[in-house]
């Protein structure tokens, strides 16, 4: 079920929100949202929450016996079972469809026999989402409890509503337990404030989904379905549209996810910061998907040695880690090859600034934001012939071009919002005054009406 | 507390206030309304195609409730000139763009099993091929809420109103095409007689309107007929089950069925006959479908040798569908085989 969809925002949310406020013991709410995330996951498939359900379970087990074992080489045992455990479904399922097609390419090169029922089976292999993210948190709490940081939970059912939770559960934010846990043993009345707020968040969230997002993409979709016919002007307003196109769709689904949690006294960690007015691609990656970002260096780059072993181990680190990110994306050659990219401007980065390279601070913006564009074509152009025509377009191989007015105007206008305001998290809708919120319910109106023809998250494939 | 009221209570009230506009504009008439064609019915005018929409099905439906129907013909755009002889009250057409032998099975089911019927039954080739997809002519609940609420119908809707203001009040108006009254909206170009049966905007009145242009074929099958017949490889078995279903039900009621094949023109039977990419599948049909009517003990009466009705190929407007004249001897052929002993 999509929070863009009919049946979310005039079915699902208002009647979970009012059975959840209705119902009066704090464990009932518990269960009452935890069996409505399952069924919400189940609308995209019947079979998904067995899955969920499955990683949730090997988690559980898992920290309550860190937390009961006391050897260091059986906790270190039950920790590696634990993360092969949760992964190993994400593995089967992002992974095996990946890495078995070129296995069966390589041996259909030496034994030119090409298995047609096998690799049908391996492209028939259906990736449940939100499979990355929840296997994530599960990782991170087996890491935290291991790590002594964070107390193993007892109580299923809370534990259960951090994997589950259906406003993060689909594409994030990448929630830690130790945020969501001292949360769950509150017990939330319903606050007409809070929920308004709630509300203000995500109606924001909506309308930059329906109508930037989903405007964008018409055009840039357009555009880049013909790279080759790109000259300069239209490859780089397609790629500059891609950009500021999947900033405001994922930006845009933390927005909700936010704002949702909140209607149900849940605070969730803010996932993005106007990622485009960094100076440096490190600072890029402050402001974009934060909590996957931070997950990364918690868990991946500090684990491997992180900047403490050399500059030659760091780089190494900055682009296992990266590299690895960008197949957290998608199991596809282009997403690796994206993650390495920024891997390499992370170490560039700690190089120039230890030979002192610095540029005042809006040359660095523009930058930054060209070099993450230029990312932005590995990521979103699927074949290297695809990536091969857009870079030929963007550096004038094609000739200059048309000025394709329309995406024009989108880009300018997603400029203006970018640079103009800060990220919609930080607006202060708790305090809008009535005009404000009689204005926020027109756009969620015009927003609402706008979800017939709207697309599916990108970030929903990862 | 006051300003999340302030949000409900506005956000929704403007989706209702949108909705209803949706409503009544209706710009892409999903919508079905009755009282067009309750008001062309009392007044003896034609409905124009802009107030069916794609609601065929309960169009009609509604055409069989509120006749008498004795004997009435069901299949594609094909059979949908074929309407009452002059005088007529007990002859129905409830054929429609879009049928196929579930929709028939489906309209068959509404229909009330007494009294006994006579259904003249156009089956087409083109069904059997799995690769034809049949349009949602019955929309769901659901889909006419998403289609109420939907941004573009209502951006349409403000086009149509700009267009013709009058819409605001009244949403159909009397017009005139011809010597005949429509109840239409802005360009009546196809219309519906009460009977079920349609009628073309030119053979209403020639100086205004003009004849739909034939295409050629060029050896497209991509394009020829909507692709109806590109990429056919078998009779498609489920179809033809439906269609059993549906010759089924009607014996079980005691209607008598008659079948056949909508007319083609001279040149279009030709590549029917000899394009080796429908050929095999054409004469498979061509031999199945007698055979098919004879086991429920209804009669086929052929006929997609135009020329034999006898029209003439000045008489197919776009080389697919016959017009009012040719139409009207197909209805005389089936009437005769209608009274055939089955």
């Amino acid at each position: 079920m999509l929070f863009n969809s009919f049946p979310f925002l005039f079915g699902f949310l208002p009647l979970v929100a009012a059975a959840y406020f209705a119902v009066p013991r704090h464990r009932l709410r518990l269960l009452l949202v935890v069996a409505a995330s399952y069924y919400f996951y189940a609308y995209a498939d019947w079979w998904f929450p067995a899955l969920m359900a499955g990683s949730t379970a090997v988690s559980y087990v898992g920290g309550r016996l860190l937390e009961a074992e006391r050897l260091a080489h059986r906790r270190r045992l039950v920790l590696t079972l634990g993360i092969v455990g949760v992964l190993a479904v994400l593995g089967y399922f992002k992974y095996a469809s990946f890495a078995g097609g070129y296995a069966l390419d390589f041996v259909h090169v030496i034994t030119q026999q090409r298995f047609p029922g096998l690799r049908s089976f391996v492209s028939s292999i259906v990736l449940p989402i939100g499979i990355s993210f929840y296997t994530f948190e599960g990782i991170s709490y087996l890491v935290d409890v291991y790590r002594g940081t964070l107390r193993a939970e007892r109580d299923l059912l809370r534990y259960a509503f951090f994997i589950s939770f259906f406003p993060h559960l689909i594409a994030g934010p990448i929630v830690r337990y130790g945020i969501l846990q001292p949360q769950l043993l509150e017990k939330h009345r319903f606050d007409a404030d809070r929920v308004r707020s709630g509300l203000l968040l995500f109606t924001l969230g909506l309308a930059k989904k329906v109508l930037l997002a989903d405007g964008l993409a018409r055009y840039v979709d357009h555009y880049l379905a013909t790279p080759a016919q790109l000259g300069f002007v239209t490859a780089w307003g397609s790629a500059i549209g891609f950009g500021f196109q999947i900033y405001f769709d994922f930006s845009a689904y933390s927005d909700m996810a936010l704002g949702l949690a909140r209607i149900f006294g849940i605070e969730l960690p803010w996932n993005f910061d106007r990622p485009y007015r960094s100076a440096s691609p490190t600072e890029f990656w402050r402001r974009w998907h934060v909590t996957l970002s931070t997950w990364l260096r918690d868990y991946l780059y500090i684990p491997l040695g992180g900047n403490r072993k050399g500059e030659r181990r760091r780089d190494a680190n900055l682009l296992a880690t990266m590299g690895l990110g960008g197949l957290w994306h998608g199991a596809s050659l282009n997403f690796v090859a994206w993650g390495l990219y920024h891997g390499v401007l992370l170490a560039g980065t700690h190089h120039g600034r230890r030979r002192g390279l610095s540029l005042p601070r809006p040359l660095a913006v523009a930058a930054t934001f060209l070099l993450v564009t230029g990312g932005w074509v590995l990521f979103r152009m699927r074949s290297a012939a695809g990536i091969g025509h857009l870079y030929a377009g963007m550096l004038g191989l094609h000739g200059f071009g048309g000025v394709p007015g329309h995406l024009f105007l989108y880009v300018a206008i997603s400029a203006a919002l970018v640079f103009g305001l800060p990220e919609e998290w930080r607006w202060p809708v708790e305090r809008w005054n009535v005009v404000y919120v009689a204005a926020a319910a027109v756009l969620f109106a015009v927003a609402a009406s706008s979800v017939y023809t709207s697309h599916p998250f990108l970030y929903f494939r990862f | 507390m006051r300003r999340l009221v302030v949000f409900l209570v506005l956000a929704l009230a403007l989706l209702a206030g949108a909705a209803t506009f949706n409503w009544w504009v209706d710009p892409f008439a999903e919508v079905w309304k009755p009282g067009a064609v309750a008001d062309a019915r009392a007044g003896g005018c034609l409905v124009s195609q802009e107030l069916i929409g794609i609601r065929y099905y309960s169009f009609k439906r509604d055409v069989f409730a509120h006749r008498p129907t004795r004997t009435f013909v069901v299949g594609s755009s094909r059979v949908l000139e074929i309407a009452s002889h002059p005088g007529e009250r007990t002859f129905a057409n409830l054929g429609y763009p879009g049928s196929a032998p579930e929709t028939i099975l489906k309209l068959f089911r509404a229909l009330p099993a007494k009294p006994r019927q006579t259904v003249y039954m156009g089956v087409e080739a083109f069904w059997l091929n799995a690769r034809y997809t049949v349009p949602d002519t019955d929309p769901s609940a659901y889909h006419l809420a998403e289609y109420l609420l939907s941004r573009s119908a209502f951006t349409t809707g403000l086009k149509f109103v700009r267009q013709a203001h009058y819409i605001l009040y009244d949403r159909w108006r009397k017009d005139e095409v011809g010597r005949h009254c429509v109840i239409g909206r802005i360009f009546p170009s196809i219309n519906w007689r009460v009977d079920g049966s349609r009628v073309w905007s030119w053979e209403l009145d020639p100086r205004r309107f003009s004849k739909v242009g034939a295409a050629p074929f060029t050896g497209n099958l991509e394009t020829w007929r909507n692709g109806y017949y590109a990429d056919w490889r078998t009779l498609d078995e489920r179809r033809i089950h439906l269609l059993e279903q549906a010759l089924a039900l009607a014996r079980e009621r005691g209607w008598r069925v008659v079948g056949f094949a909508p007319p083609e023109p001279p040149h279009m039977l030709h590549v029917l006959d000899t394009d080796p990419r429908i050929a095999p599948r054409w004469h498979a049909y061509l031999t199945l479908m007698p055979r098919l009517f004879a086991r429920y003990g209804f009669v086929w009466a052929g006929l997609e040798d135009g020329a034999r009705v006898p029209c003439r190929a000045s008489e197919y407007p776009d080389a697919f569908h016959t017009d009012g004249a040719c139409s009207a001897r197909v209805r005389r052929r089936l009437d005769e085989a209608a009274r055939r002993p089955h």
